[in-house]
């Protein structure tokens, strides 16, 4: 008997072990993206096999966590945010984790083919590809741009839903992509200044590792003075009704105000044990938001940031089901 | 022909049934969504099909029971 065979058949890994590689808070934002995506695309669809293919972007991109997990385990132990990772903490074997992962990624793919049609098929295995080689292995310890190019993997679960409704992907679902994309790096770098020393330790150039805070701070706002403005785009092109107006209009001013503060904070300037550094003394959860008051300006724009996203996609969502007119100009 | 064989504690055995029981669940979901799929995939095919049929016969002069069709009373189109 070969040693993986056997360490595979000495493994006490449980089934919540294995749902745990497929990161299910990451499949629950998917899954709600890529419904939005599927509701807001003209025309109508079987319920039957639109709830096929939800299931299967939200598959796939669990495929492409337990991927990302078995490719990383030995840079997420040394994380304290990540350590309790089954891979990372040993309950599950590297190898269990990727034959986990390429067979979901191969079901997920041809089940959605079989079921819609080949393009959104095609978009979700090339969402795995890009988040599970691209990003993991090329981009992560590369550059500090790396959740910039890496955060398009996140924006396309709403072309896959527009793709697996309609068989094409127009300027109106890659408008859907901009606002994720372009929301990635404002919450993605919040985070990271007041989690900085873990990704210092693991070796993983995050902007503030690589270019300090003050530069990622300058950044944030950057992104943020872009990203507002195309969030608020789909209710002025007749894509979102006034509730999608109202939400992202107030909304984005919200989310530039808390933004402008955390630029002119001193948020991320000294990288102590912070957020999700303290996840062992406080909990993984509370952690994300348990800061000293000089991050909190960092910690509130993350915290909103979620909020605002959630509330652009549940507003999209909730006109096109109840069929609600769209604002014209 | 091996000599040395692996023993497996209670606690490996218990988790190893326990995945196996959930590996068996996947598959049948598995099965299931795909004749799911390929069912719904029939009555769509079917339907588009006969809504070709019913096209055809109202739109070609000679209707599908061999007579003419009358002549379409909407000028200009």
């Amino acid at each position: 008997m070969t040693k993986t065979a056997a360490t595979t058949l000495t493994s006490t890994a449980q089934p919540e072990d294995f749902f745990q590689l497929l990161k299910p808070r990451v499949m629950s934002l998917v899954v709600f993206t890529g419904a939005t995506g599927l509701a807001v695309a003209p025309g109508s669809m079987n319920p039957v096999v639109a709830a096929i293919a939800i299931l299967c972007i939200a598959v796939g991109a669990g495929a492409a966590g337990a991927l990302n997990m078995a490719l990383e385990g030995e840079t997420d132990a040394l994380m304290r945010r990540t350590r309790g990772r089954p891979v990372a903490a040993g309950r599950v074997n590297k190898n269990d984790a990727m034959a986990f992962g390429c067979i979901l990624s191969l079901f997920s793919v041809m089940l959605l083919g079989m079921n819609t049609n080949w393009l959104a098929a095609g978009l979700l295995a090339l969402t795995i590809v890009y988040y599970a080689g691209f990003y993991t292995l090329m981009l992560k310890r590369r550059t500090p741009q790396n959740i910039v190019i890496g955060g398009a993997a996140g924006a396309f679960p709403p072309v896959i839903g527009w793709a697996a409704a309609t068989g094409s992907a127009p300027w109106q679902a890659w408008l859907l992509f901009a606002i994720i994309f372009l929301w990635t790096p404002p919450h993605s770098w919040a985070l990271a200044l007041y989690s900085a020393g873990d990704y210092a330790k693991a070796g993983i150039p995050m902007m503030p590792v690589a270019r300090g805070a003050k530069s990622t701070r300058l950044q944030i706002l950057i992104y943020s003075l872009i990203f507002v403005p195309v969030a608020i785009a789909p209710g002025l092109v007749g894509m979102g009704g006034w509730i999608y107006l109202a939400v992202s209009i107030l909304g984005g001013l919200g989310f530039l105000g808390l933004a402008f503060r955390l630029w002119r904070s001193k948020a991320g300037d000294s990288v102590g044990a912070e957020g999700p550094d303290k996840a062992e003394a406080v909990g993984r959860e509370a952690a994300l938001y348990d800061v000293k008051a000089q991050s909190k300006p960092a910690r509130n724009l993350f915290a909103f940031s979620i909020l605002y996203l959630m509330a652009l996609f549940a507003a999209l969502l909730v006109e096109h089901l109840s069929n609600l007119p769209t604002v014209s100009f | 022909m091996p000599t040395t064989f692996l023993r497996l504690t209670p606690e490996e055995v218990a988790a190893r049934k326990r995945r196996n029981v959930w590996i068996a669940l996947g598959l049948v979901a598995f099965i299931v969504l795909l004749f799911t799929t390929t069912f719904l995939r029939m009555m769509h095919n079917q339907k588009v099909a006969h809504e070709a049929n019913a096209a055809m016969a109202t739109s070609s002069p000679v209707n599908a029971q061999g007579r003419m069709s009358p002549p379409s009373t909407v000028s200009g189109q």
